[in-house]
């Protein structure tokens, strides 16, 4: 999957932030679809929140080692856990 | 039979009129309020007969339907939004077309005049409906839950359905403490409480709250367990069962926010539970002392 189908999926989500955590709530013309919410960590909501419509998986992993001080290999990690997440949403 | 009713459902005031006479299921009459005064926080004009509305043109934004039937289809409009409330006995047949201004304060409900709905206005589901747009206007949510009141606390208990909601209500109810309601239940902020609401049923019950304590997220268990939750878990499966129609992000945010500080004044459990008298006593000795 590629960051822009990520980002473009950002509109149909309500978010809400609880402390360092974020909460998504999916827009819905269902009723059998109302109870899928989710949540994200702290490294989910950081990767949601600069998600913009020109980032590229590089940007997110240097942002990603350079604000919570992991190495690279970690970063990658983190972002493909993010993207598994969010593909399960689609 | 009389033209114009009042009722008070959780504190809040509803007025139905009609130009002719109209009624209200059982389980209505003991919320009926002859306290005309003050501001009804929701008016319903009731019309016998449905106009003929062309919804094609309008935008369809949610369906409350399953596998079996619909049970109604919203859509948008440049004044509110329009409902077409489908009859739960003979399942696709049209019950009532119904309007809700921008507000949402004032509803104009049109009912099939061979449907029961021409004498009970709120006929299922229109009644449950309308109380969730009270909720969503004025900082309160609907639940699925049970609750129950045991002289100083009040707990509320949510799940899905079959996970035993109305058993666990019983269970305390058997231990001489007092259900609320054992389905559905409407959370507001008063002051500095949170109280919960009994709604009316398709029974006759009394209008009933309670100062809410606590919550727990039920299920079956071999054997009694709990632990609390907090953050952005709590408050996702809290509002996992909260009644809600999630096509408009305004009304969204509006539960998230309600949600999000409810949850850090009233704690969250989840709870596995045996369905017998000794889950009772379990929660009595493992709750947080924190519960006021």
């Amino acid at each position: 999957m590629d960051l822009q189908k990520l980002y473009a999926l950002k509109s149909k989500f309500v978010v809400r932030t609880v402390g360092n955590e974020l909460i998504l709530v999916p827009l819905t013309g269902n009723v059998a679809q109302m109870n899928e919410l989710f949540t994200m960590n702290e490294t989910g909501k950081f990767i949601w929140e600069n998600l913009g419509e020109m980032t590229t998986i590089e940007n997110i992993e240097n942002s990603l080692t350079a604000t919570f001080e992991i190495d690279a290999d970690t970063a990658k990690k983190d972002l493909k856990i993010f993207i598994n997440k969010l593909e399960t949403l689609l | 039979m009389q033209n114009s009713i009042h009722i008070k459902i959780a504190d809040f005031s509803i007025k139905l009129y009609s130009e002719t006479s109209i009624e209200l299921e059982e389980g209505y009459l003991p919320f009926v309020s002859e306290d005309e005064k003050g501001v009804d926080d929701v008016t319903i004009h009731c019309f016998s007969g449905i106009p003929a509305i062309d919804f094609q043109k309008a935008e369809l934004v949610f369906e409350a339907k399953n596998e079996i039937q619909k049970f109604y289809s919203i859509f948008r409009s440049d004044t509110g939004l329009g409902f077409i409330i489908y009859n739960q006995q003979t399942k696709d047949e049209v019950q009532q077309i119904a309007f809700l201004d921008e507000t949402f304060s004032q509803w104009e409900v049109y009912s099939n005049p061979s449907s029961e709905s021409s004498r009970w206005p709120l006929k299922y589901p229109l009644g449950p409906i309308v109380m969730h747009y009270l909720t969503v206007k004025s900082n309160s949510v609907m639940i699925h839950a049970s609750c129950v009141f045991d002289g100083k606390k009040g707990r509320i208990f949510t799940g899905f359905s079959g996970n035993g909601k109305s058993t666990i209500s019983k269970l305390w109810a058997d231990a001489g403490n007092r259900i609320i309601n054992d389905d559905r239940i409407i959370i507001r902020k008063i002051e500095d409480n949170y109280v919960a609401f009994n709604t009316p049923m398709y029974y006759i019950d009394k209008p009933k709250s309670t100062v809410l304590n606590a919550i727990f997220l039920i299920s079956h268990s071999p054997e009694n367990k709990m632990k609390k939750i907090s953050g952005a878990l709590a408050v996702s499966k809290v509002m996992a069962f909260c009644i809600q129609n999630n096509f408009e992000p305004k009304l969204i945010q509006n539960h998230l926010d309600f949600l999000s500080e409810l949850s850090m004044h009233i704690p969250v459990y989840e709870l596995g539970f045996v369905p017998d008298a000794s889950v009772v006593n379990f929660i009595l000795a493992n709750e947080s002392g924190r519960i006021k």
